[in-house]
């Protein structure tokens, strides 16, 4: 028995580093494996908008730093592009 | 970002445009990107709305950035709105209902799709290919490449157009 829980023990530990393995291979680097799992991954499946679904509001603030206006006032006439982002 | 700069420019007497600007995807104190350390884009996540609007103003600089521009709240609203970060692309139709929802960023961060959108509606807009047009200034034009077969939610395709820009 103790025997076996050994072996189980051994194979997922080997599990564990082979899939660590393909996820350093996916990111680039280690570094970007631990970035991976603990940034992008709680982000994989996030929200409920569909095609379909009514847009969102919220309030933007302008450039300047001072001017504030909602995604609404965007809407109209013609289709509206949302490109979300930052610089880094 | 280029290719949203080109999109914008091929289709913006069609349709209008708001990048949003929301918190950092790899700021110095998370997860910090060599490519960044490189290029010397390098900024801790902004702790204060003054810090993310001069952020934002210096992406604006940096890419000459031509669209207009807004700056999520320090509470994330439209990033949770629209479950944007890092980075996604929507477009919203003319009756306010969302017509096309892009996958999430890096991966499925392809403004290739919304090209298919606009040019579906408004008409493909081409452009000549960079060897082509060294050669020669009246060589053959080239389509925009195809979205990938792997996308994410989108709209029935609007029917109209085939005319160029």
């Amino acid at each position: 028995m103790k025997r076996l829980l050994k072996w189980i023990g051994g194979a997922l530990a080997v599990l564990l580093l082979a899939a660590f393995g393909v996820l350093c291979y996916m990111a680039g680097s280690p570094r970007d494996a631990y970035g991976m799992v603990r940034y992008a991954l709680p982000h994989m499946h996030r929200g409920t908008l569909r095609v379909g679904s009514d847009a969102p509001d919220a309030r933007l603030l302008a450039l300047d730093g001072t001017t504030r206006f909602h995604i609404r006032e965007r809407l109209g006439a013609r289709p509206l592009v949302l490109v979300f982002g930052s610089f880094t | 970002m280029g290719d949203i700069v080109q999109i914008y420019n091929d289709y913006k007497d069609h349709a209008d445009f708001l990048t949003v600007y929301v918190r950092e995807a790899h700021p110095t104190d998370e997860w910090q990107m060599k490519s960044n350390v490189k290029d010397d884009i390098c900024y801790a996540q902004p702790k204060t709305l003054e810090q993310r609007v001069a952020i934002a103003q210096d992406f604006t600089k940096h890419y000459k950035f031509p669209l207009p521009f807004g700056i999520d709240d320090m509470g994330n609203a439209a990033d949770g709105a629209y479950a944007a970060w890092p980075e996604r692309l929507y477009v919203i139709d003319e009756t306010g209902h969302v017509a096309y929802r892009g996958g999430m960023g890096p991966f499925n961060y392809k403004p290739a799709e919304v090209r298919d959108w606009l040019a579906a509606k408004y008409g493909a807009v081409k452009h000549e290919a960079p060897a082509a047009a060294a050669a020669s200034s009246t060589a053959n034009p080239t389509t925009p490449a195809a979205a990938s077969a792997s996308a994410p939610d989108k709209a029935t395709a609007p029917t109209q157009a085939s005319s160029t820009k």
